[in-house]
């Protein structure tokens, strides 16, 4: 997983068997730090740290309580060797 | 044994003589005596270890993915600490505590296989007879593990499984894996991750679409061994549009030393289903009772809890509901009664996450002989839920000086429309009351409790009758200070 923060928000990139996600750095139901959770490239989910609530990357959604909200994910590409995230 | 007949219902004067008749029994009588541990299967020594965990896993014969499940939490547990915020949990030795005891080498299904000191606790306890008078099915765990279970054959017909959960595990691998810790994660809180790590028995069941289970299911814990720890997990998916109602009841042995129960219990409420839990909690007066409870509710499910909890030294509950579909409906209703040397840090948690949801949350507190109850609940209505509609009520009642009431509420709206309401309130008793009623010819006690009476009667009512009488007994026998 690497960190990186545009405009003030985190955002967690992670490498799922080749294919590249982005999330915001967040739990959605405190506010934890997210994308330092336990990292699962087989499922393509984190787990929360702090409460253990598990989210797809590909969609930002939890598989667990109890966070009920999705995060924020972001699109990403890579270009000539270099990874470029859309951020509105 | 026989099934229960199907129809049958306790005539409500007999079940009320009888509840009345041992009313000067003291709880050490009636529920606080012991058995000897002679024909036990194994008992593990004091303390939590890796080992340990290992070997509860090793000797369940479970899949690696659990083992793994239990290792994970246990690290969880170790790197948290103690929580701060409520009841002092600072006195429990987590040393000295047995995690992992087995009485017996299976769940029977018949009680005459049950070894006999242990049917005899069940018999003392009026388990068998309560399973042939009104139940549909019973479960009951004694120690680290279920040693009956039975569920009415008509039931079983239709599809209902009510199991131990060491049972649904082997029989229903993929089911389990689906749904456990998805309500309530490992590292949900610490005393969610200790359970994870250690868990043993608790019940399973699964109702099939549009099934009714017209009578309730009934799990009963007992606990006997000093220094105990009891970890029970239960999970219940009501598939859509099903019924059922399920109850339990818990009590152990009075000793001078620390116990502990820190049950997981998950709730699943698919579209239009509704499930109702009730609780008659009344362990002794040396055990620590720090039980998780989280329900789904979704689309037009309606999810109830109802919560009474009588017996313990602290107790560390909140029973909560995620309204996560439209119209999804929750409550929870919770009478904490806290006497000598009792901590009732008790309430609920409604989180309304879909448009349309309702709920409600009711909670009544005693506080007698320097006893003291908290009410700590949440009410939140997040973004997304619009036209969600709740009332939360939370009346205290102090019946001396010494006694103390805390009052935790919090409410957190982020939709313009909710309509929220929030009534709390805590008073004496009354000298007028008891002047009132003593005029009527009442003596002192006997107008304290029927003043008790009426103030815990809207959450009484909505239990079924047997429970009822046998909730008022044991708020009876807390008013004379005989409870642990």
């Amino acid at each position: 997983m690497r960190l990186i923060e545009v405009e003030g928000v985190e955002i967690g990139i992670f490498n799922c068997g080749g294919e590249l996600m982005a999330i915001e750095d967040r739990c959605s139901h405190d506010d934890g730090p997210l994308a330092q959770g336990e990292f699962d490239a087989a499922t393509c989910t984190v787990e929360c740290p702090r409460h253990g609530s598990l989210f797809d990357l590909r969609s930002g959604r939890p598989k667990t309580l109890p966070a009920f909200a999705p995060v924020e994910t972001f699109d990403v590409r890579v270009e000539d060797g270099e990874i470029k995230l859309e951020v509105e | 044994m026989n099934p229960p007949p199907e129809t049958a219902t306790l005539d409500p004067k007999l079940a009320e003589r009888e509840a009345i008749k041992d009313i000067n029994q003291d709880y050490k009588t009636k529920f606080g005596f012991n058995d000897p541990e002679t024909g036990y299967v194994f008992k593990a020594p004091k303390g939590l270890s890796r080992q340990l965990v290992e070997d509860i896993s090793e000797y369940k014969d479970e899949p690696q993915w659990m083992r793994d499940f239990r290792l994970k939490a246990l690290d969880h547990f170790l790197a948290r600490p103690i929580p701060q915020w409520g009841a002092n949990l600072n006195q429990i030795d987590f040393d000295n505590i047995h995690y992992f005891v087995r009485a017996s080498e299976r769940a029977e299904t018949n009680w005459d296989d049950v070894p006999d000191d242990i049917k005899n606790t069940f018999d003392k306890l009026g388990i068998p007879e309560a399973e042939q008078q009104f139940l549909s099915g019973v479960g009951a765990q004694y120690e680290s593990e279920v040693v009956y279970h039975q569920v009415n054959e008509k039931l079983e017909a239709q599809g209902v499984q009510f199991m131990d959960m060491d049972t649904a595990l082997r029989e229903h691998e993929d089911v389990i894996r689906e749904h456990f810790a998805t309500v309530i994660p490992a590292n949900d809180n610490m005393l969610a991750a200790l359970n994870s790590a250690v868990w043993s028995g608790g019940s399973f069941v699964y109702v099939p679409p549009g099934v009714k289970v017209d009578m309730p299911l009934q799990a009963y814990f007992r606990i006997n061994t000093e220094n105990m720890g009891q970890f029970e997990r239960t999970l219940i998916i009501a598939d859509e549009g099903s019924d059922v109602h399920y109850i339990e009841g818990c009590t152990a042995p009075v000793y001078s030393t620390d116990s502990l129960h820190s049950a997981v219990v998950e709730l699943i409420a698919r579209p239009g289903a509704r499930i109702r839990y009730t609780t008659v909690q009344n362990w002794s007066q040396n055990v620590f009772n720090l039980v998780t409870k989280r329900a789904i509710a979704e689309r037009d499910a309606t999810v109830e809890w109802v919560d009474c909890n009588l017996g313990s030294k602290v107790t560390m509950k909140y029973p909560s509901i995620y309204l996560m579909g439209e119209r999804a409906h929750g409550e929870i209703l919770s009478i904490a009664f806290a006497g000598n040397g009792q901590h009732q840090d008790a309430g609920g948690k409604i989180i309304h996450a879909a448009p349309k949801t309702t709920s409600s949350i009711f909670a009544k507190s005693i506080s007698k002989d320097g006893g003291r109850s908290t009410y700590r609940g949440l009410l939140e209505v997040a973004k997304g839920a619009s036209e969600a509609r709740s009332k939360v009520v939370c009346d205290a009642l102090l019946l001396d000086p010494e006694s103390r009431s805390d009052t935790y509420p919090t409410i957190r709206i982020d939709e313009s429309d909710a309509n929220v309401g929030h009534e709390a309130s805590v008073s004496k008793i009354g000298e007028e009351q008891l002047y009132y009623l003593q005029a009527h010819g009442l003596d002192e006690e006997e107008a304290s409790k029927m003043i008790v009476n009426g103030f815990i009667e809207p959450v009484v009512k909505e239990l079924p009758m047997e429970y009822a009488v046998e909730l008022n007994r044991l708020i009876e026998l807390q008013m004379e200070g005989s409870i642990g």
